[in-house]
């Protein structure tokens, strides 16, 4: 009984991938004693794993003239070294002219700083461009700068989520650990990040982090963090809709009118943009810099969406050519308000009820409506998205951690024509085969014709030989039959994509395809969240 | 409308129920069965998905010229007759390996798809041409020939009786995550995996008293690659004693009963197997032994590798410097050892020194195939080979008087370190022949933990140079690391405590640990220097300090390791009973 009662607490906490490689992995670690280990060996894990799709190709590897963003990074590098501080947002612009915030400016003359010690001809002003040293000594640089940024923003934070969550839950440490490497092993980061080649980990760490003081109730700093986010990449501001109401709420409403915490945290964000912002006004030239900085940052005169890209416009294309009915500034008007009927429920129920353990819901619903509804949307956009949906790893629901399974997967998809494009065919199918392995979604498969003592199964942990964990799908037999039919539609176009060229008159029909299955399963997800968002209102943050 | 509403809740709420009514039993069952300690099960199967993974992740990663070694390999073995294996010299990388190996790449060669051959994997050119066809091909041989590993590991711990089943599983567990098949197979580009898995398979053998077997393994092992032969004595005594000689039975009447002493059936037994093995495996090449043997064994190579090999010889070669340099600055010093020592053991005067130096120009240079010393003695051959049979012999004596599986593996340990330490030659990889004996030592007594961290953490560090490109610097270092980490922790774990009366001298194990925590920064220091120097001059007339450091500080872990092995083999008596 007592053995019963003691399995019945720790269970369910750890329910979550009970049974999975990642908890095989980690059961040796459960004693007490062992409490720092796990966390640091799937640090290291990650570190490794990273570094590994670090040395595939990246964006626009051997392609002149303009390359890739990696060559974009490693201008704005180049400028920042060598140009003062006026002239940064003026540079040629036609050549990966700077349009991120101050935050990746500076960001980007320490790493060239940096970077110069070791090599000065790697960010050699106008020389350098579309360098790509024999030895690979600029890239191994450049992909050392990407894991470093990950390590000391990304990690910490969504480590601390975990704790954090843990020890409100009472849930075991291995639980914790457990849930941080499902956070940690999330392929379509590592991939846009370490493959590809952006500095993602930055404004999602930093986000992380605010997300953690909104946790701890720190407002203030969760400010902070969050503006310095937005001045990383101004596509934080997906979030920014969900961070004002629930800080307004909190402030004025939750648990009651509070003036004095108003007034701190709208210092607190004031003066973090100022304190970004001076630079450039005080030894940049003025309001003068300022304006040009933001008209980079926002570029309206560029068309509803770029290449193709899972979201409503672009899939709706197929049967409006909005550019041949609408002007842009139409469009612009038609996304916004689009944009803002999506987020709107959301962040009206943050006001009504700033709930933590609502906090995820309520980003995913408003993020995921900029990314379907925004104007000029990227698809490694969905980044954004995926982070509050990621971090519901932590989560001990069977359904909702399906869910986030599958839609972690179908947001890989979405990213295959990038990352095809990248050269980075061998790490998009490891990676997801190894996410997906980790947390279990494989262990229905049993090679029968192995010896019994080489069958799959665990190790080290003590679970019946029989056991046989089931698949991350939900209960409900609908939503189960709607995502193995998804699951066959990706695999029917990969198999599209690999032996069938597309029809002459439609070469981007196969890519049109991609972004309308992602398109309708991002829509589907949207609305569960909505769905979530207005059932949950009476849990806690143990029901996560 | 509300009706309807309210079955739905209802259904619902029941669904809810009967969920909740499953999990307790599920719970239940679950309980049961973990208290049963068999349950447990040992598999190295999600080792192996888990790291394979990782290896196709370094499929475009830095390879060494090795891969264009066994490229060429492959277009012999299957452009040309048997006959002219051996005697292909268009490209420099000829084949150095026994038959054994050469059918290996032959069988090899049988499933190269026609995208690759298109490729030029299979041409025999003087340099090797080809793309990422040929790499993807190559790195995926040695994945799944490494699957062997895996097989033979998981057999070795299904034959281990329950109550030990854990310690065997770390420490087949440890080989298979080993980072030196990571370094040299899966980057560097070798076939240790699968070739370590058949010397392996041979001391499961053993250790299960399957002699017959053991030597089938071990003499495969030796036609495949010849390096197994450092352990030759060992396996010959072991068999010799365990299997062949009837001491036990043994009583002296009269000379005749010298006979008896033999048990004839065995030793025929053994005989045949091991003849019939060579024979299999040297037959096709039988009128062309002289041109085989001298591939095998090319003495024409100087004492140590391109790169210092951690060993006693890279001590004495640093030494040497030491005192050249010494002894150009401190004339004195000179004219005091000349009162100990007389010409010609050491040079005449300061000139006869530089002129040395001059005539060899190994003041900077450490990429040279013949090293010449300019104080101390040269060293030929014979000396390193006597040295290495001394304390072979040293560690095989042992073992005519106790064959046990203990005493063997021990004696399999401290071989590998001699050929290691004294051997003519040595690549730093062999020190893979030392560390996997050990694996299995090492869970006999909590004692030999210190040693083998010692060897594994210096071996394994002295083969970062192998991979010197700054990509691979996080990934051998973060790896390394975290496998110490795991794995010292997981054996002191499950090492027997000591039985002996003798107490630990813990000034010595911390001191070791010392050591082994000093290597992560000395690693990180050599590589941002080897990041930097290009931009100090005074850094570029050392271009092979870095080397120096690995190999002197390395070795000086692998020697100390040996001492403390020699002194517990030989003077430990309750250790080996």
């Amino acid at each position: 009984m007592a053995i019963g009662k003691r399995l019945l607490v720790n269970k369910p906490a750890e329910e979550s991938f009970y049974a999975s490689p990642m908890y095989d992995f980690l059961y040796p670690f459960r004693p007490v004693g062992n409490q720092w280990l796990p966390e640091y060996i799937i640090f290291v894990c990650a570190v490794i794993l990273r570094c590994t799709i670090g040395l595939g190709p990246y964006s626009g590897k051997g392609s002149p003239p303009l390359y890739g963003d990696f060559e974009a990074q490693r201008h704005w590098m180049e400028i920042t070294q060598h140009l003062p501080l006026s002239k940064w947002y003026w540079y040629d612009l036609q050549y990966w002219g700077l349009d991120y915030p101050p935050l990746t400016a500076f960001h980007s003359y320490l790493l060239g700083l940096i970077g110069s010690f070791f090599n000065p001809s790697w960010f050699a002003l106008e020389k350098s461009r579309g360098f790509e040293s024999p030895d690979n000594g600029l890239k191994t640089y450049m992909r050392s700068t990407v894991i470093i940024s990950d390590i000391l923003f990304y990690f910490p934070a969504v480590i601390y989520f975990t704790k954090w969550l843990g020890r409100y839950r009472n849930q075991s440490p291995i639980g914790q650990s457990i849930a941080a490497s499902a956070i940690l092993f999330q392929p379509s980061l590592m991939l846009i990040d370490h493959g590809h080649f952006q500095y993602n980990s930055v404004m999602l760490g930093l986000t992380a982090y605010a997300i953690n003081n909104l946790l701890d109730e720190y407002y203030a700093m969760a400010a902070v963090c969050f503006v310095l986010s937005i001045c990383f990449k101004q596509m934080a501001l997906y979030y920014a809709p969900i961070f004002f109401a629930y800080l307004l709420s909190r402030s004025l409403l939750f648990p009651k009118f509070n003036i004095a915490r108003l007034t701190v945290i709208a210092f607190a964000t004031l003066a973090t943009f100022a304190i970004i912002f001076a630079p450039l006004y005080f030894l940049g030239g003025g309001l003068k810099n300022i304006h040009q900085c933001i008209h980079r940052i926002f570029p309206f005169a560029r068309g509803i969406f770029e290449d193709k890209v899972a979201n409503f416009w672009c899939v709706t294309n197929v049967f409006v050519k909005y550019k041949e009915r609408f002007t842009i500034q139409q469009l612009q008007l038609y996304s916004l308000i689009a944009t803002v009927i999506g987020f709107l429920p959301a962040m009206i129920m943050t006001l009504l009820h700033p709930k933590k353990h609502l906090l995820p819901y309520v980003l995913i619903a408003c993020s995921m409506s900029f990314f379907l509804f925004s104007f000029q949307v990227h698809e490694k956009t969905i980044l954004i998205p995926l982070l509050p949906i990621t971090l519901l790893y932590s989560s001990t629901d069977w359904n909702v951690l399906s869910l986030v399974s599958w839609i972690n997967n179908v947001a890989l998809f979405t990213l295959w024509p990038l990352l095809k494009k990248d050269g980075l065919h061998l790490q998009y199918a490891v990676s997801f085969l190894l996410s997906n392995w980790l947390i279990g979604n494989f262990s229905f498969i049993t090679p029968r014709f192995l010896p019994k003592s080489l069958t799959p199964g665990p190790s080290i942990s003590s679970i019946n030989s029989d056991y046989r964990r089931r698949s991350l799908l939900p209960y409900n037999v609908v939503w189960k039959s709607f995502i193995i039919g998804t699951y066959i539609a990706m695999g029917f176009y990969h198999f599209l994509d690999q032996f069938v060229a597309p029809p002459s008159k439609y070469p981007d029909l196969w890519v049109l395809l991609n972004c309308a299955v992602g398109f309708i399963c991002f829509s589907i997800f949207w609305l569960w969240s909505y769905y979530k968002i207005f059932t949950s209102g009476s849990k806690s943050m143990k029901d996560l | 409308m509300k009706g309807d509403r309210s079955r739905q809740n209802m259904a619902v709420t029941k669904k809810a129920k009967l969920k909740k009514n499953d999990e307790p039993k599920k719970v239940l069952k679950t309980a049961a069965t973990e208290k049963g300690e068999g349950s447990k099960r040992y598999s190295l199967w999600n080792f192996w998905i888990s790291t394979l993974f990782l290896k196709l992740l370094l499929i475009p990663d830095y390879f060494s010229t090795d891969f264009d070694v066994h490229r060429n390999w492959l277009a012999i073995t299957n452009k040309l007759p048997i006959s002219e294996w051996y005697y292909e010299h268009t490209s420099q990388w000829t084949l150095d390996y026994p038959p054994f190996f050469a059918y290996f790449e032959w069988f090899l060669s049988q499933f190269v798809p026609k995208s690759v051959r298109d490729d030029g994997c299979l041409d025999i050119v003087e340099i090797g041409k080809f793309g990422l066809p040929t790499i993807v091909f190559q790195r995926l041989t040695v994945i799944f020939s490494e699957i062997l590993l895996f097989v033979i590991l998981q057999i070795y711990i299904n034959t281990t009786k329950l109550s030990e089943r854990s310690q065997s599983f770390v420490v087949a567990s440890s080989i298979v995550l080993s980072p030196g098949f990571l370094i040299i197979d899966h980057i560097h580009f070798q076939y240790n995996g699968f070739l370590f898995a058949i010397l392996i398979g041979s001391i499961v053998a053993a250790k299960n008293k399957r002699y017959i077997l053991c030597a089938v393994l071990y003499t495969t092992a030796i036609c495949f690659k010849h390096i197994f032969l450092y352990l030759a004595p060992c396996y010959f005594v072991f068999l010799l004693r365990a299997y062949v000689l009837n001491v036990n039975n043994f009583k002296f009447k009269s000379y005749k009963d010298f006979l008896f002493l033999i048990r004839w059936a065995n030793l025929l037994k053994l005989a045949t197997v091991v003849v019939g093995i060579f024979t299999i495996c040297f037959l096709p090449f039988a009128h062309q032994m002289p041109q085989v043997l001298s591939r095998l064994f090319p003495f024409s190579r100087g004492l140590t590798h391109a790169y210092w090999a951690p060993n006693f010889w890279a001590l004495y070669s640093f030494m040497d410097k030491i005192l050249t340099t010494v002894m150009l600055k401190l004339p004195y010093v000179h004219t005091f050892a000349t009162k100990f020592i007389k010409p010609p053991l050491i040079p005449q005067n300061i000139k006869e020194i530089n002129e040395r130096l001059a005539a060899n120009n190994n003041g900077s240079k450490g990429l040279v195939q013949d090293v010449f010393f300019v104080i101390l003695p040269q060293i030929p051959p014979k000396l390193t080979f006597i040295l290495t049979i001394f304390y072979q012999v040293l560690a095989v004596l042992p073992l005519l008087f106790d064959p046990s599986f203990k005493r063997f593996v021990g004696s399999l340990t401290l071989c590998g370190l001699a050929s290691f330490l004294f051997g003519w030659h040595v690549h730093e990889k062999a020190i893979m022949l030392v560390i996997i004996p050990f694996t299995f030592l090492v869970g006999f007594d909590r004692r030999l933990l210190v040693p083998f961290m010692l060897v594994a953490s210096a071996g394994y560090v002295s083969l970062y140079p192998l991979l010197y490109k700054g990509q691979d610097f996080f990934i051998k270092t973060l790896y390394t690391y975290v496998w110490c980490i795991i794995y010292f922790a997981a054996f002191r774990k499950t090492t027997k405590i000591s039985s002996s009366v003798e107490r630990r001298i813990f000034f010595l194990d911390r001191l070791a640990l010392t050591y082994i925590f000093s290597l992560l920064p000395i690693v990180t220091v050599l590589q941002i220097l080897d990041e930097v120097k290009w931009r100090y001059s005074f850094l570029q007339k050392f271009e092979f300090l870095g080397l120096m450091i690995y190999s002197v500080y390395c070795s000086l872990g692998i020697i100390s390791s040996w001492f403390a092995l020699s002194w517990l083999y030989n003077f430990d008596e309750l250790l080996w009973q």
